[in-house]
C-alpha cells in the first residue's frame, strides 16, 4: 500500500489534484471547444431566417439522410467505449476491432457530410450564397474537420495496437481519444437538433 | 463479443472508474430510441410547433447528458473534471443566448 502511494506520488503525470494532468488537460480543452462551438451555433441561430435569397434550410436539408449519419456517429460512441473496455481488460484482439470500426463509422459520417456538401453546392448553396450558407457550412464544416481529426487519431491508435505498442498500460491514451470522440458526438447531437430537426 | 469479457466497474486511474459493457450497451439502446422518437415526431401531423421544439430540445439534452455521464465517465469521475467541463458549457450557453438576444431572441422558434 505504501509502495502504491509512493508510485503515485512519483508519477510525473499525477498532479497535486490526484488526477492525471493529461486527462485534466483534455477536459479543459473540451471546455474551450464548448465555447467555440457555442459561438458558431449562436451565430447560426441568430441569422436563422434572415437570408434575403434562397435556398433556405427547409428547401435543401435532407432529414432522412442526416438522421442516418447522426445514428452512425452516435453508435460510433458505443464502439469507442467498447474499444476502451477491451484495452483495459487486455483483450487487444477486440480492442483493435473496436478501434478500427469506430474509425470506420467516423469516416462514414465524414463521407455522408462530403456527399451532403457536394449536393448542396450543386443545388446552388455555397459559402457565399446567403447567411444560411455561410453559417451552415462554417458550423458543420468545423464539426466535420473535428471528426476527421478524430478518425486520424483513432487510426493512429489502431496502428499502434497492430504493432503491439498499445496495451492496458496505455488505456489512458485510448480514454483521452475517447473523450474527444464523444465530444464530437455530443456537438453533433446539438447541431442535429438545432439545425436539422427544429423546423 | 463475448459478454463474459465484460469490463469490471473498476477504477483505472486516480479518481476515475467506468461503467460495465452492459451499461454501455443499455445507454446506446436508449440513445437510439430517443433519436428514433425525435425523428418520428417530425412526421406526426398536428403536433404544435412549440411542443415539437420543446420535445426535441429535451430529448437532445437527455442524449447529451447520457453520453457525458456514461460514455465520458463523468458520473464516475472526479468532480473537478465535471467543473472543468460544465463551467465552460454554461458560458457557451450564455454565449448562444447573448448572440441570439443581440440579433433577435425569437429566431429559434421562427420557421425559415
Amino acid at each position: 500500500m505504501a509502495a502504491e502511494h509512493a508510485a503515485v506520488a512519483h508519477d510525473p503525470n499525477i498532479g497535486c489534484t490526484g488526477l492525471d494532468h493529461r486527462k485534466m488537460g483534455m477536459w479543459a480543452f473540451l471546455g474551450s471547444e464548448c465555447m467555440f462551438f457555442g459561438s458558431l451555433i449562436g451565430t447560426y441561430l441568430a441569422y436563422k431566417g434572415k437570408s434575403i435569397n434562397g435556398p433556405g434550410p427547409h428547401e435543401i436539408l435532407n432529414i432522412p439522410l442526416t438522421s442516418l449519419s447522426a445514428f452512425v456517429l452516435l453508435m460510433s460512441s458505443l464502439l469507442m467505449v467498447l474499444a476502451l473496455a477491451a484495452v483495459q481488460r487486455n483483450d487487444m484482439k477486440w480492442g483493435k476491432i473496436w478501434l478500427f470500426t469506430t474509425a470506420l463509422f467516423g469516416a462514414g459520417f465524414v463521407g455522408f457530410q462530403i456527399f451532403e456538401f457536394t449536393h448542396f453546392v450543386h443545388l446552388g448553396l455555397t459559402l457565399q450564397t446567403n447567411l444560411f450558407g455561410s453559417t451552415f457550412f462554417v458550423l458543420t464544416g468545423f464539426h466535420g474537420a473535428h471528426v476527421t481529426g478524430g478518425v486520424i487519431w483513432l487510426l493512429s491508435l489502431w496502428v499502434l495496437a497492430l504493432r503491439g505498442r498499445l496495451g492496458p498500460q496505455d488505456s489512458l491514451k485510448v480514454e483521452i481519444c475517447g473523450l474527444y470522440w464523444h465530444f464530437v458526438d455530443i456537438v453533433w447531437i446539438a447541431i442535429f437538433t438545432l439545425i436539422y430537426l427544429i423546423p | 463479443m463475448d459478454s463474459s469479457h465484460a469490463a469490471p466497474a473498476a477504477a483505472h486511474a486516480p479518481g476515475g472508474g467506468h461503467a460495465t459493457v452492459q451499461t454501455y450497451i443499455r445507454v446506446a439502446v436508449v440513445l437510439g430510441l430517443l433519436t428514433a422518437i425525435e425523428i418520428g415526431a417530425l412526421y406526426v401531423p398536428g403536433i404544435p410547433s412549440r411542443a415539437l421544439v420543446a420535445l426535441l430540445l429535451v430529448f437532445s439534452v437527455l442524449k447529451f447528458g447520457l453520453v457525458v455521464a456514461f460514455f465520458m465517465h463523468l458520473r464516475y469521475d472526479n468532480k473537478l473534471l465535471t467543473v472543468l467541463f460544465v463551467g465552460p458549457l454554461i458560458i457557451a450557453m450564455a454565449i448562444i443566448l447573448a448572440i441570439m438576444a443581440l440579433f433577435g431572441a425569437y429566431i429559434l422558434l421562427a420557421r425559415g
